[in-house]
């Protein structure tokens, strides 16, 4: 096998594996970024309805 | 909250360990002297992923019996998060081994016990995100995503030990008890991008794990929300 042949597959085969991997490690953190965001709404959501009538703004 | 996120040194030191083996790899271990030629560079990413996809279900295989041992849903996440893991990395193995296929024999699949075995490995755990699709209830859809990660794992070492007492398939014995059949450069190498792999597996387990804590923290805060 020449040079150049080799070359084309090692490329094809690094490409893939960088593609998925830094594909997954992208969603993968931006699935935890909306999770956190999600948890921190939910969870002042959940402080302000257990505030006392007239310190947390409720009428 | 803030522990539930990985560590993002995790991350950079795997990136660099595989930055360095790739280097290696190209740079400083010589180029194979048999018929593959440059194309054997594949295996110093090719193999390790392949070890890391075999530790990551060995790791769904403990946590498993741990959940069956303790009925503790954190190993049941765990086992999830391990099996989803190894089939990402299951997954490139077949890709990447493919064209290892194609540059070695001329032909991107052959049914040999290694493929073949390693093959079924990935469906079976396919099939384990199918069972665990179709149960609804909580602890019964651990309990039987347990039971079938225990049996799945029966092809794991089935696999990992195809090319050794199977020699007449096409697929080559590099590690084996009596050495690793490698120049010292090549080892080297391999051994670093081995390594920058396993901390990558970390980093994404841990990683996972923590959407699954996050997920479940948000389904309990909705439930005190009343929906």
């Amino acid at each position: 096998m020449t040079i150049e042949e080799g070359v084309k597959y090692v490329a094809a085969a690094y490409a893939i594996i960088l593609a998925v991997l830094v594909l997954y490690y992208f969603m993968s953190a931006r699935r935890v970024t909306a999770l956190q965001r999600d948890v921190n709404l939910l969870e002042e959501e959940t402080k302000r309805r257990q505030a006392p009538a007239g310190k947390g703004g409720a009428e | 909250m803030r522990k539930l996120v990985s560590a993002p040194a995790l991350f950079i030191e795997a990136g660099a360990f595989l930055i360095v083996g790739l280097m290696l790899a190209f740079w400083y271990a010589p180029t194979d002297s048999s018929s593959m030629g440059f194309s054997q560079k594949i295996f110093y990413y090719h193999v390790p992923i392949a070890e890391t996809a075999l530790v990551a279900f060995g790791i769904a295989f403990v946590a498993a019996i741990a959940y069956l041992r303790t009925q503790d849903l954190k190993w049941d996440r765990l086992s999830y998060v391990s099996v989803r893991l190894g089939l990402l990395f299951s997954i490139l193995v077949m890709l990447t081994g493919m064209i290892w296929g194609k540059a070695a024999w001329d032909t991107w699949w052959a049914w040999e016990p290694r493929l073949t075995t390693f093959l079924l490995v990935c469906f079976l755990y396919a099939a384990y995100w199918v069972l665990r699709s179709v149960v609804d209830e909580e602890q019964r859809r651990a309990t039987y995503a347990a039971v079938f990660a225990i049996i799945a794992f029966i092809d794991v070492p089935i696999t990992f030990f195809a090319t050794r007492f199977l020699p007449e398939g096409l697929h080559p014995v590099v590690i084996s008890v009596g050495g690793t059949g490698m120049e010292g450069s090549m080892f080297v190498s391999f051994f670093i991008s081995m390594i920058g792999m396993t901390l990558l597996l970390v980093g994404l387990t841990r990683r996972d794990l923590a959407i699954e804590n996050l997920k479940d923290r948000v389904t309990d805060l909705k439930t005190s929300l009343g929906g």
